[in-house]
């Protein structure tokens, strides 16, 4: 019987690889709508590889956070490390559905004005980068060590709002899309 | 919807394993029946026996609702490679309704810190045995048998799940408490679990006892006596603090009209300060996120439309749609 330990490698591999090329597409994309050392003509296909590959890594991060919890240790969320996992994931699970649906919505004409452009690989960076900070927390938990440690991340420091504050930022994150929504419909 | 079929067979084959694969990482220590305690473990039509021999040592007299203790000693020990080895002490071997407290014995404490009959404990490469000790407070007289048994999985994880018992159960001969017997208050639980550099205060009911006498020590090392305060029957007395995560054990020699009594080694198991959080406020805080975020750069994406640049749509002549 395989484990939950060995599906999570498996699973952790699809969603961070995943990430991993969508981050060079995006940093080559952003390159390529500047003129900027790659040719503007592979525009396109980096535009299609990045977006493709940050899909797949979101579908590929469900599985992983399942696994994880089957495989780690003791019960719930006990250790300030897990608490900042599950906010990074969330944080980039937000900023790539952001990325996508704004492609979605925009079509190509994200790469076609300045800012656009800057905050779509901006935008995709950042997902790759807060998704890759959790693997390394990952890795900082279950190992004890990671690549990210010559950054010094204040780890066991939880950032938690209280939940008036968090109820406030969903509502008026609710509020904005329900507007978004409206405005495009109309 | 042939895309969304494909989708969710993807993600069942994905799922599947994890919720059918065994426990590796055991379920925790608990109160359960050997049946439940490793669903597969227990199942006789599933398991295969351990090579393990298991001993369960017991008092042979013990008094009826005072505490006593019991212990089961595996040896010869095979298991994981993560050294998960579960531990049950049982009243029966039945497999269901076979906790001490269907026996009416009361679980006070274990030897691992906790006040579950099944332990799981975590063996190092090498060592080939292992003992956990119970404190148990007595149920009714009569003569009462106790049983151990032990559950583990194989070292490449491929095999069946193994499941083992005690060859002789212990039997204890439980008794009516004798008049004037110096004895622990019924009400009495002894602490189990404490923080790292705390002092723990100990204040123990009695019943007929004029003097007390208290001593600690170390899994196993030499006995130090402690200060005891008396106030009618109720004795106050301070174990030491430890500086790392250990098990220290004390006990209490009790002295009145009748014959002087011993109890059993009591374990106090000192653990590093749990780390706590509200947890609604964490799922609470990760799902604004989420929209936050969302919300964010869609705004954000938004407004940055308008001025459109030097690259022409032609070159997205052959779009997508994700």
């Amino acid at each position: 019987m395989v484990s939950a330990a060995t599906l999570h490698v498996v699973a952790t591999e699809l969603a961070v690889g995943s990430f991993a090329m969508a981050g060079v597409a995006f940093l080559m994309a952003g390159l390529a709508s500047h003129g900027w050392l790659v040719n503007s003509r592979h525009l396109p296909l980096v535009d299609h590889v990045a977006h493709f590959a940050l899909a797949f890594g979101l579908v590929a991060m469900p599985f992983a956070i399942i696994t994880g919890i089957q495989s780690s240790p003791g019960d719930g969320i006990d250790h300030p490390v897990l608490i900042n996992k599950m906010l990074l994931a969330s944080a980039a699970l937000g900023l790539a559905l952001g990325v996508l649906l704004a492609r979605r919505r925009q079509g190509h004409d994200v790469w076609l004005h300045r800012t656009g452009r800057r905050w779509q690989t901006l935008g995709g960076l950042g997902a790759v980068g807060l998704v890759l900070m959790t693997a390394s927390l990952g890795g900082t938990f279950s190992r004890g060590e990671s690549l990210l440690d010559i950054f010094r991340l204040p780890y066991d420091q939880v950032p938690l709002m209280p939940m008036w504050l968090s109820g406030a930022v969903l509502v008026l994150a609710i509020t904005n899309l329900v507007l978004l929504r409206r405005e495009t419909t109309a | 919807m042939k895309r969304s079929t494909v989708f969710m067979v993807v993600a069942l084959l994905l799922v599947l394993p994890t919720l059918g694969s065994a426990n590796p990482n055991g379920v925790g220590s608990g109160t359960f029946d050997a049946q439940c305690g490793g669903a597969c473990h227990g199942d006789a039509d599933m398991n295969r026996s351990s090579a393990a021999i298991v001993e369960v040592d017991g008092p042979e007299v013990a008094y009826e609702g005072l505490l006593t203790s019991v212990s089961i000693t595996v040896s010869n020990i095979e298991t994981t490679t993560s050294g998960l080895l579960g531990i049950f002490l049982l009243s029966d071997l039945s497999g269901a309704g076979d906790t001490p407290d269907d026996a009416g014995w009361t679980v006070v404490s274990n030897s691992e810190g906790g006040t579950e009959n099944y332990v799981e404990a975590r063996i190092n490469t090498g060592q080939t045995e292992h003992t956990v000790e119970w404190t148990l407070r007595a149920p009714p007289s009569g003569q009462h048998l106790l049983y151990g048994a032990i559950h583990h999985g194989t070292e490449d994880g491929s095999e069946a799940p193994f499941f083992g018992a005690s060859a002789v159960p212990a039997s204890v001969e439980v008794r009516p408490v004798p008049e004037n017997l110096p004895r622990l208050g019924p009400d009495f639980e002894p602490p189990v679990l404490r923080d790292v550099g705390a002092t723990t205060t100990v204040v123990m009911q009695t019943v007929d006892v004029d003097a007390v006498r208290v001593e600690w020590r170390l899994a196993n090392g030499e006995g130090t006596d402690v200060t005891v305060i008396g106030e009618g029957e109720a004795w106050t007395f301070e174990l030491p603090a430890t500086l790392q995560p250990v098990a220290i054990q004390w006990r209490a020699h009790l002295t009145g009209e009748g014959p002087e009594q011993a109890t059993p080694w009591f374990t106090l198991q000192s653990e590093n300060p749990s780390w706590t959080v509200d947890e609604n406020a964490a799922y609470l805080q990760s799902f604004a996120m989420v929209l936050a975020f969302m919300a964010g750069f869609l705004s954000l994406q938004r407004r940055s439309s308008g001025k459109a640049t030097e690259f022409d749509s032609v070159m997205f002549d052959s779009e997508v749609d994700l």
